[in-house]
C-alpha cells in the first residue's frame, strides 16, 4: 500500500482492489452467518435468518417441484423437465414476460423524445405535459390503473410504463437537444431531409445513451413490475415473494432476491455486451 | 464573364430582445468560383454571415440569394465544413464521405432495395478516391472519426462536402484548430481542390495571413460601435498567386481595417 492510502491520487493496486471490493460481500455474508448460527442455537424453530442448509433445500423445492397451485402436474422426470415445471421457472416466466413488454413500450418513448427534441412543434405539444406527468407518483396512480385497466397485466404494464416513460422521453430530448447543431446542419447540407436527419443522424447518435439510459433505470423498471404483482397478480416473482412473506418462508425468500438479482444483473450485462457490438464507435465520456 | 453566385442585399441581423445588431446593411456579391475569406475580430459576425449564406439564419431586413434565389434553409447546393463536430461520430470515414449521395439518393426504405447496395459500391470506390486525393490511406476508410487526428478529421469533412459536388462551400474557422504545420497542409490541400473542382468557396477565419495564401478576394468585417453591428470595412482582391513581398503591406491594411472602429466607407482595393 503506498503512502497516501486515503488520498485523491492514491492508486490501488490489482490485489488491493479485489480485497477491498469483495471485503464488503465477505463481511454481509460472514455477519448473516454468525447471526443466523447464534440465533438457531438459542431457537432451533427460528424462521428469521434461515441457514444455507435450510435456503439450499428451499431453493431446491422451488427450482424443482411445481408450485402449491400446480401440484396436480407431473412430478416426476428428468431435472430439465421438473425445472420448467417448477414455482421458480412458472414465476420467472411471468415476470419476464411483463418486462419484456414493458421494454417494447418503451421504444415509442425514445421516438416521441427524438421528435420532441427535434421537431419544434411536437415539442411546444408535449413538453409541458411530460413534465407534469414525470412528477405524478407513479405507485400513486396504481388504483386509477387498476380501475381503468383492470387487474390484468395491462394494468402493471402501464404502471411501468407510467412510472418510467417520462424519465426515459426527456431524457431522449436532452440527448438528442445535446447534438450539436452543426451536426444537423451539415446532414441539410449533404442533402438529408427532416427524417433523414431524426433517424438516419440524430437518432443513430444518441442509441447508445439511451440504452445507457434505459439500462439505469432497469431498477426503477423492476419496482413497478414488483408492486403491481405485489398487489394484483397470480403468478411472478414477486407475487411469490409476497405469498411466501405471510408464512415467513424466508428461506425462500432471500434466494428469490438473490435470484431477481441474477436476472438483473445478467440484462444489464446484456445490454452493456449488445450496446458494444451495436456502438462500436461509442466511448463514454 | 464569371456569373454572379451570392448576392447579400442590405442584411442585418440582429439577436434577442431587444434586438442587438450583429450584422448591420452588408452588401456583398460574390462570383462563381471565387475563394473569398472572411476575416474579422471575435464577435464580429464572420459565422453569422456564413450561417446566413447557410440557410439556417435569416437577415431581419435585406436578402440573400444565391443564384438568383432565396433559401431557407440549409441544402446540398452548399457544402459547409464547421471548426467542430464536421463528421457524423457513429460512421466510419468512408461512411461519411459516401453519407451524402447516399442519403440524397435513397430513401430510409430505398435502402432496402438491391439497387442501393449496388450503386453503394460505386459510391465507395469514389469515396476512395477522395480519400487518396486528401492523402489518407484505404485503411483510415474503415477508422471512426475519433479515432483519426483533427487535421485527418478536417481532410474527411471537406472530402464529405466535395463529394455531393456542391456549388458553393462554407468553411467556418475550419482550421483554427489545428497545428501549424498541418494548418499549412490543409491549405494546400483546399487550394488544390479548389482549383480543380472549380468550386466558389466562402472561408472564414481570423488569420491575416492564412486569408491573403488562400482567398482570391478578403473581406474585413468591423463594427463601428458597440451598439452597431458589423459592416463590411474593406473588400480586397489579392492577386493570385499573392507575392511574397506584397504580404506585410496587405496584413497591415487587412489588420487596420479589421481593428477600425470608426465608421468608414467600404474600401474597394484591387
Amino acid at each position: 500500500m503506498s503512502a497516501g492510502f486515503l488520498l485523491i491520487h492514491a492508486k490501488p493496486n490489482r490485489t488491493w482492489t479485489a480485497v477491498l471490493s469483495w471485503s464488503l460481500f465477505v463481511l454481509g455474508i460472514g455477519l448473516y452467518l454468525y447471526v443466523a448460527h447464534s440465533r438457531h442455537r438459542d431457537n432451533p424453530e427460528e424462521r428469521v435468518t434461515p441457514t444455507v442448509a435450510q435456503m439450499v433445500r428451499g431453493m431446491y423445492d422451488a427450482a424443482l417441484k411445481p408450485a402449491e397451485d400446480d401440484e396436480q402436474q407431473v412430478q416426476g422426470g428428468s431435472v430439465a423437465q421438473r425445472f420448467f415445471g417448477s414455482m421458480l421457472w412458472k414465476d420467472t416466466k411471468a415476470t419476464s414476460r411483463r418486462f419484456i413488454y414493458s421494454m417494447l413500450l418503451l421504444i415509442p418513448a425514445v421516438l416521441l423524445g427524438l421528435h420532441m427534441g427535434l421537431f419544434p412543434y411536437v415539442g411546444v405539444l408535449f413538453t409541458r405535459f411530460i413534465l407534469f406527468f414525470d412528477k405524478i407518483v407513479a405507485l400513486s396512480m396504481l388504483p386509477i390503473l387498476f380501475i381503468v385497466f383492470g387487474i390484468d397485466e395491462l394494468a402493471k404494464i402501464m404502471l411501468i410504463v407510467v412510472g418510467v416513460a417520462p424519465t426515459i422521453i426527456l431524457d431522449a430530448v436532452n440527448l438528442t437537444r445535446a447534438v450539436p447543431g452543426e451536426q444537423v446542419v451539415k446532414a441539410f447540407t449533404l442533402g438529408a431531409g427532416d427524417f433523414d436527419v431524426a433517424y438516419r443522424v440524430v437518432l443513430k447518435q444518441i442509441m447508445p445513451r439511451i440504452l445507457n439510459s434505459i439500462r439505469l433505470n432497469l431498477k426503477a423498471v423492476m419496482c413497478f413490475l414488483f408492486a403491481g404483482e405485489m398487489i394484483a397478480s397470480t403468478d411472478g416473482l414477486a407475487y411469490r415473494i409476497a405469498l411466501l412473506r405471510r408464512h415467513m418462508g424466508m428461506d425462500v425468500i432471500i434466494p428469490y432476491v438473490l435470484w431477481v438479482a441474477l436476472l438483473l444483473f445478467l440484462v444489464d450485462w446484456s445490454m452493456r455486451f449488445v450496446n458494444r457490438k451495436l456502438h462500436p464507435w461509442f466511448r463514454e465520456s | 464573364m464569371a456569373m454572379r453566385l451570392i448576392e447579400i442585399d442590405h442584411a442585418c441581423v440582429a439577436y434577442g430582445a431587444p434586438p442587438r445588431p450583429v450584422l448591420d446593411r452588408i452588401d456583398l456579391e460574390i462570383e462563381e468560383g471565387e475563394f473569398v475569406c472572411v476575416l474579422g475580430q471575435t464577435g464580429c459576425g464572420k459565422s453569422t454571415l456564413l450561417r446566413l449564406l447557410l440557410g439556417s439564419e435569416h437577415p431581419v431586413h435585406g436578402q440573400v440569394r444565391i443564384d438568383g434565389q432565396e433559401h431557407h434553409q440549409p441544402d446540398r447546393t452548399r457544402g459547409y465544413v464547421p471548426q467542430k463536430y464536421s463528421l457524423f461520430p457513429d460512421k466510419t470515414v468512408l461512411d461519411n464521405i459516401t453519407f451524402g449521395p447516399e442519403v440524397s439518393e435513397f430513401s430510409l426504405w430505398g435502402r432496402l432495395t438491391p439497387g442501393f447496395y449496388r450503386r453503394r459500391r460505386e459510391l465507395r470506390v469514389e469515396a476512395l478516391e477522395y480519400l487518396r486525393r486528401i492523402g489518407l490511406r484505404e485503411a483510415d476508410g474503415r477508422k471512426y472519426p475519433d479515432q483519426l487526428s483533427g487535421g485527418m478529421q478536417q481532410r474527411v469533412a471537406l472530402a464529405q462536402a466535395l463529394m455531393t459536388k456542391p456549388r458553393i462551400l462554407l468553411m467556418d474557422e475550419a482550421f483554427s484548430a489545428l497545428d501549424p504545420g498541418t494548418r499549412k497542409e490543409m491549405q494546400k490541400l483546399i487550394r488544390v481542390l479548389w482549383q480543380s473542382t472549380g468550386t466558389t468557396v466562402l472561408f472564414v477565419t481570423h488569420n491575416t495571413h492564412e486569408a491573403l495564401r488562400l482567398g482570391t478576394r478578403v473581406i474585413v468585417l468591423a463594427k463601428e460601435s458597440p451598439e452597431h453591428g458589423s459592416r463590411v470595412v474593406l473588400d480586397l482582391r489579392v492577386p493570385d498567386p499573392c507575392r511574397e513581398e506584397e504580404i506585410p503591406h496587405l496584413v497591415r491594411r487587412l489588420e487596420s481595417a479589421s481593428e477600425n472602429t470608426e465608421a468608414a466607407p467600404v474600401a474597394t482595393a484591387r
